[in-house]
């Protein structure tokens, strides 16, 4: 808030350089909380820290920058490609077992006969199940956030979106 | 209609069939061999005329008989702790009291039902609690108890609250995206 009419943000080294420090970690700390069964957390906590990560990158440094790093394209397909894995992984198992086993029988799978079943399931959860979970909420989450804060559309405001600062009005 | 159009068409398709699979195949209630089953047979009965018996039920004494032939199958038997009966549609339920100093409510524990036929009592075991404190290291190798219920003995509902949050995006997308471009 500087006064000038229009423009009520603008660059803060601080803040972006303290961003720039924290993105990372934060990104790092939302897969340990996704990835993985022997802490607390799992897909639904992590893909929401993920997405966090996301939302203060885009708020420190504009929402064109921000759709730069998770171009809409991909936002889309990750949207479905998590839920796909679940699923996915639950048709897997009747395919596989030629109709015997249950949806969503981890157990099922061919890769209890190399390891344990009780390993198989756990395998699954930890890094299929969980990580699609994940994949889903951080990119539904990130989108919705885009699309809440998304202020260029429209004919009037069209030539303004090249620039990143004035979208931020 | 553009060919990206219909590989779209395409999927949304797929993911529908597949749902409408997922919802047929979902367990009956109350089906024993199903993960998500309310209680288990344990295979002992008693014969349900013999003297007092649901006198001393009604009484909340469960008699020493099937106390100990609860024992001899290696569960833990009511008499040897605290216990009470509760009388409930078409049985009683036996609760144990559990060794916690912080909750110490009741665990529900057995379950003894009265069969038409043949007229005997058949002890079953309330199943969900207990098969997640000691079953599920075993079962499903996963040391995190909330995780083994989340993804395993529950992953139906997961991934229908995936399917939520997904819709809701989906929502989101159709009523604020009118960009005229993805």
């Amino acid at each position: 808030m500087n006064g000038k009419k229009g423009k009520i943000w603008e660059e803060n080294v601080i803040i972006e350089t303290i961003t720039r420090l924290m993105v990372p970690f934060i990104q790092i700390y939302a897969l340990y909380v996704m990835v993985g069964t022997e802490g607390a957390g799992g897909g639904f906590q992590g893909g929401v820290v993920f997405a966090a990560s996301i939302v203060l990158f885009t708020v420190t440094f504009g929402i064109s920058k921000g759709r730069k790093r998770l171009p809409e394209s991909w936002n889309a397909a990750l949207n479905s490609l998590g839920l796909y894995l679940y699923a996915g992984v639950g048709l897997l198992c009747i395919v596989l077992s030629l109709g015997a086993a249950q949806y969503l029988n981890y157990a099922a799978l061919p890769l209890s006969q190399i390891m344990s079943p009780a390993h198989t399931r756990a395998l699954m959860i930890s890094d299929v199940v969980e990580v699609g979970i994940g994949l889903t909420v951080m990119s539904i989450f990130a989108s919705i956030f885009f699309d809440l804060a998304w202020k260029g559309e429209g004919k009037k405001n069209k030539d303004k979106n090249k620039g990143d600062k004035e979208v931020q009005e | 209609m553009k060919p990206i159009s219909a590989m779209a068409l395409l999927f949304v398709v797929f993911l529908g069939a597949l749902f409408i699979y997922v919802s047929e195949d979902i367990p009956d209630f109350g089906d024993p061999y199903s993960p998500a089953n309310r209680y288990v047979n344990l295979h002992i009965s008693i014969d349900a005329g013999a003297d007092g018996l649901e006198d001393s039920l009604r009484a909340g004494v469960i008699p020493e008989e099937l106390s100990s032939r609860i024992k001899a199958r290696g569960f833990p038997s009511p008499s040897e702790t605290e216990y009470s009966v509760e009388e409930v549609e078409g049985g009683w339920d036996v609760l144990i009291a559990k060794e916690e100093l912080l909750y110490p409510e009741p665990e529900k524990y057995y379950f003894l039902k009265e069969e038409e036929e043949g007229n005997k009592l058949v002890v079953y075991r309330y199943s969900i609690p207990v098969r997640w404190e000691e079953k599920c290291e075993e079962e499903i190798g996963v040391p995190n108890m909330v995780t083994a219920g989340l993804a395993d003995y529950r992953g139906y509902d997961t991934l229908g609250e995936t399917t939520v949050i997904f819709t809701a995006g989906i929502a989101v997308i159709l009523l604020l995206r009118r960009r005229g471009k993805l």
